[in-house]
C-alpha cells in the first residue's frame, strides 16, 4: 500500500463542522436584537460550539499540512458500489414523503415499499416483494387507521374504503 | 395514609383478577411503546372515549399496564434494530444494539425485560412505602436543583466524548443548539426558526428521534444483506431457551445495578417536568462513572443496558406519585389518567388514600400486579422477537423507513415532521458515517431545551443573578455530586488510558 493510500480522506468529517458553524451563525443573526433572556443560552452555548469547530478545523488543517489526511469525501460514500442503491432509496424516500399527502398513506405505503425494495432487491423477487409492500400497507391501514383511529394522511383508498364500510 | 399487610394482600389478589385487561394491555402497551410516535399518552387518548366508560377501576388498571408496558415496548426496537420507540429508550441502543449486532440479540432482550421488570416492581414498592414522603420531593426541586440534575445528563456528552473528545463535543453542542430553536421561554421571541412556524414550539422530539436513529440507520444497514454478521446469524440460529435463562442470569446477577438505576428513574419520576428521557440519561452516565468497566461502555456491554431500562421504568412509578398525592401529573400519562380520575369524580390526595385505599393504592398495586404479569408473558417472547434480526435487510431497511416516518407525523399531525424527520435522518447519516456520534446530538435536542427554561426561570427569579445557582442547599449537594461524578469519571478515564494506551473505540 502506498502512502498516498494511507492518507485519511477527512473532508466528509468536516460537514456536520460545517453545517453546525452556518446554523450557530445563522441563529445568532435570528436573536442579535432579542432580549437577553432570548440570547443568554444561545451565546453561551453557541461560543463554546465555535471554539470547538476552530479547535478541529485546525486539528484538520495540522493533518492536511502534513500530508497525513486529504480532503476526500469518499468516507461518506463508501461503499461506492451501493452508491445508485441508496440515492434510488433517498430519492424513493424523498418522493415518499411529498405524495402521501396526496395519495394517502396506505396507497404510497404499498408504492413505497414495492420501489424501495425492488430497488435494495435489484429487480429480483417481485412477486414476494410485491406481497410483502402490499401486506404491510394494509396492516398499517388496519392497525393505524381502522384500529387506532390515527389522522393518517388519507388519500383515494381510504376514502374508498370509508365509502365501502 | 394507613397501609396494613391485609390490605396489601386482599388488593393484589384483587387486582389479579383483572388479568384479562391487564394482558391485552400489556400487548397493545408493547405495540404501541416499539413504534416511534405512538406512546402510552396518545393511545390513552384515542380510547380516552372507551376508557371514560369503563368502571374507574378497570380504566386506571387499563391505563396503568398500557402505562408500564409502553415502556418496555420502546426498548425492544432501540435492541433490535438500534431505534428506540420513545425518547426515554434512547440511550438503550448504545449498549442494547452492538449485542445485537454481535448475535446477543435475545440475551440483550431478556436483559431488558428483566431490568424493567424488577426495577419497575422495586420501585412500586418503595413508592407504595415512601409516597408521602416522595411526593414532597417535588416541593423541595426548584429551577437551581432542576438545572443540575439536566447537567447530570448533559454530561453524558463528555462520557461519549471520550472516545473522539473534539466530535463528542461537537455534536453534543451542536445538539444543544439544535434544542434552542424555537420561540425564548420570557418573550416568546422566535430564534433560529427559518420563519417556519412549526419550529416556533422548538424541534419536536419524534421527528429527531426518527431522523436521527431510525432513518439513517436504515441507509447504513443496507451496506449488508442482514444487520447481522454470519456469526450472529448462526447464533441467533442456534440460541434456545438458553439465551433468555442467561440474559435473566446476568440481569439478576446485577441486582444492585437494577436497585440503584431503578431508584434513580423513581426519585427523577416524582420531579413534574423530568422524564425517562433524563432519568435514562442520568442513569446511564451514572452507571458508566461508577462502574469497574467503564471501557465495556457502547460496546455491548449488560450494564449499559440495564441502567436505562430499569432507571425509565423507575420513572413510571415515580410520575404516579405527584398525580396520586398532589393532583400534580408527574408526566403526560399521568396527566391524562388524571382527567380519567376527576371525570369519574376521583378527588385525588391524602383523603384518597383514606377514603378509597383500595382506588388510591390499587393503582400502584395494579403496576405491581401488571409488571409481575409481563415477566412471565414477555421475557418467553424474547427468543421469538430476536429473529426480527435475521430479517434481510432488503425488507427491514423499506419497512423502518416507511413505519418511523409516518410515525413522526403522528403526535403534532404536521406533514412538516416528517419532512423534519428527513431532514434529521440526512444529519444522523452523514454523523454517523464521519464517527459523529447521533445519541450525543440527541441529548442536546431533548435536555438543551429543558435546561434553559430552568436555568431562565432561576435567573428571572433572582433578578439576573448568577448566584442565585449556588443558593439553595439541595442545590449545592447536587452541584458537588455532579462535581464528584465527573471528576471521578475523567480521573478513571486517564488511569485507564495511561495503562491501557491503546483503547478500543466503538461507537
Amino acid at each position: 500500500m502506498s502512502a498516498a493510500d494511507k492518507k485519511k480522506g477527512v473532508g466528509a468529517d468536516l460537514i456536520i463542522p460545517a453545517a453546525a458553524l452556518v446554523f450557530t451563525l445563522y441563529y445568532f443573526w435570528s436573536i442579535w436584537n432579542s432580549p437577553w433572556t432570548a440570547q443568554v443560552s444561545a451565546f453561551f452555548i453557541g461560543s463554546i460550539l465555535i471554539v470547538l469547530i476552530v479547535a478541529f478545523t485546525l486539528k484538520t488543517a495540522i493533518a492536511l499540512y502534513r500530508k497525513e489526511a486529504h480532503l476526500g469525501v469518499g468516507e461518506l460514500l463508501a461503499p461506492r458500489s451501493l452508491l445508485s442503491v441508496r440515492i434510488g432509496l433517498l430519492m424513493m424516500t424523498i418522493g415518499y414523503v411529498i405524495v402521501i399527502r396526496w395519495a394517502g398513506f396506505t396507497l404510497t405505503t404499498g408504492v413505497f415499499l414495492f420501489g424501495a425494495m425492488l430497488i435494495l432487491g435489484r429487480g429480483r423477487r417481485k412477486r414476494l416483494i410485491a406481497i410483502v409492500s402490499i401486506a404491510m400497507a394494509l396492516s398499517g391501514y388496519l392497525l393505524f387507521i381502522v384500529a387506532f383511529e390515527t389522522r393518517f394522511p388519507r388519500g383515494p383508498f381510504e376514502e374508498l374504503m370509508r365509502s365501502l364500510f | 395514609m394507613e397501609f396494613s399487610a391485609d390490605l396489601f394482600i386482599s388488593l393484589f389478589f384483587h387486582t389479579l383478577g383483572y388479568w384479562w385487561v391487564i394482558i391485552p394491555s400489556i400487548f397493545l402497551g408493547l405495540i404501541v411503546g416499539a413504534i416511534p410516535g405512538f406512546s402510552a399518552a396518545n393511545t390513552i387518548i384515542i380510547l380516552l372515549p372507551l376508557t371514560l366508560v369503563m368502571n374507574v377501576e378497570v380504566g386506571l388498571i387499563f391505563m396503568v399496564a398500557l402505562y408500564c408496558s409502553s415502556r418496555m415496548g420502546a426498548g425492544i426496537p432501540a435492541i433490535l434494530v438500534n431505534i428506540p420507540g420513545t425518547a426515554g429508550a434512547a440511550a438503550t441502543p448504545l449498549d442494547g444494539y452492538p449485542m445485537t449486532k454481535a448475535g446477543r440479540a435475545q440475551q440483550a432482550l431478556a436483559i431488558s425485560f428483566v431490568s424493567s421488570t424488577f426495577g419497575g416492581l422495586l420501585t412500586t414498592v418503595v413508592a407504595l412505602l415512601t409516597m408521602p414522603w416522595l411526593a414532597r420531593l417535588s416541593f423541595y426541586m426548584h429551577s437551581v436543583e432542576m438545572i443540575v440534575v439536566m447537567l447530570f445528563g448533559i454530561s453524558l456528552i463528555a462520557t461519549i466524548a471520550a472516545r473522539d473528545t473534539l466530535k463528542g463535543l461537537i455534536a453534543g453542542f451542536f445538539g444543544l443548539m439544535i434544542g434552542a430553536i424555537g420561540a425564548d421561554h420570557v418573550y416568546a421571541t422566535p430564534r433560529g426558526t427559518f420563519g417556519l412556524l412549526e419550529l416556533y414550539d422548538g424541534i419536536p422530539l419524534i421527528p429527531a428521534l426518527v431522523g436521527l436513529f431510525a432513518v439513517s440507520e436504515a441507509f447504513l444497514m443496507i451496506e449488508g444483506e442482514s444487520i447481522l454478521s454470519q456469526h450472529g446469524k448462526d447464533m441467533i440460529r442456534r440460541s434456545g431457551w438458553a439465551a433468555t435463562m442467561e440474559g435473566a442470569r446476568i440481569a439478576l446477577s446485577r441486582w444492585w445495578h437494577i436497585t440503584w438505576n431503578s431508584l434513580i428513574g423513581l426519585v427523577i419520576g416524582v420531579i413534574p417536568g423530568a422524564g425517562a428521557s433524563i432519568a435514562s440519561f442520568v442513569a446511564y452516565q451514572q452507571s458508566r462513572t461508577y462502574s469497574k468497566t467503564p471501557e465495556l461502555y457502547g460496546t455491548g456491554h449488560p450494564e449499559g443496558l440495564i441502567a436505562p431500562e430499569s432507571a425509565n421504568n423507575g420513572v413510571t412509578s415515580g410520575t404516579l406519585i405527584p398525580l396520586m398525592i398532589l393532583g400534580i401529573p408527574g408526566g403526560a400519562t399521568a396527566a391524562i389518567m388524571l382527567v380519567v380520575m376527576q371525570y369519574h369524580g376521583v378527588i385525588l390526595g391524602p383523603a384518597l388514600f383514606a377514603n378509597y385505599p383500595e382506588l388510591g393504592y390499587g393503582v400502584f398495586m395494579a403496576m405491581a400486579v401488571t409488571y409481575l404479569i409481563m415477566i412471565f408473558t414477555i421475557l418467553p417472547l424474547a427468543r421469538y422477537m430476536s429473529r426480527v434480526t435475521l430479517l434481510s435487510t432488503v425488507y427491514m431497511s423499506p419497512l423502518v423507513i416507511a413505519f418511523t416516518l409516518v410515525g413522526s407525523f403522528v403526535p403534532r399531525e404536521y406533514m412538516f415532521d416528517m419532512y423534519l424527520g428527513l431532514a434529521f435522518g440526512v444529519i444522523g447519516y452523514v454523523a454517523r458515517k464521519t464517527g459523529y456520534h447521533v445519541a450525543a446530538i440527541l441529548i442536546g435536542v431533548i435536555l438543551g431545551p429543558l435546561l434553559e427554561q430552568y436555568f431562565l426561570r432561576a435567573l428571572r427569579m433572582s433578578d439576573g443573578d448568577l448566584m442565585v445557582l449556588f443558593s439553595s442547599k439541595i442545590g449545592n449537594v447536587l452541584w458537588v455530586l455532579l462535581f464528584v461524578s465527573v471528576t471521578f469519571s475523567l480521573v478513571v478515564q486517564h488511569r485507564r488510558r495511561t495503562v491501557v494506551p491503546s483503547q478500543s473505540t466503538v461507537e
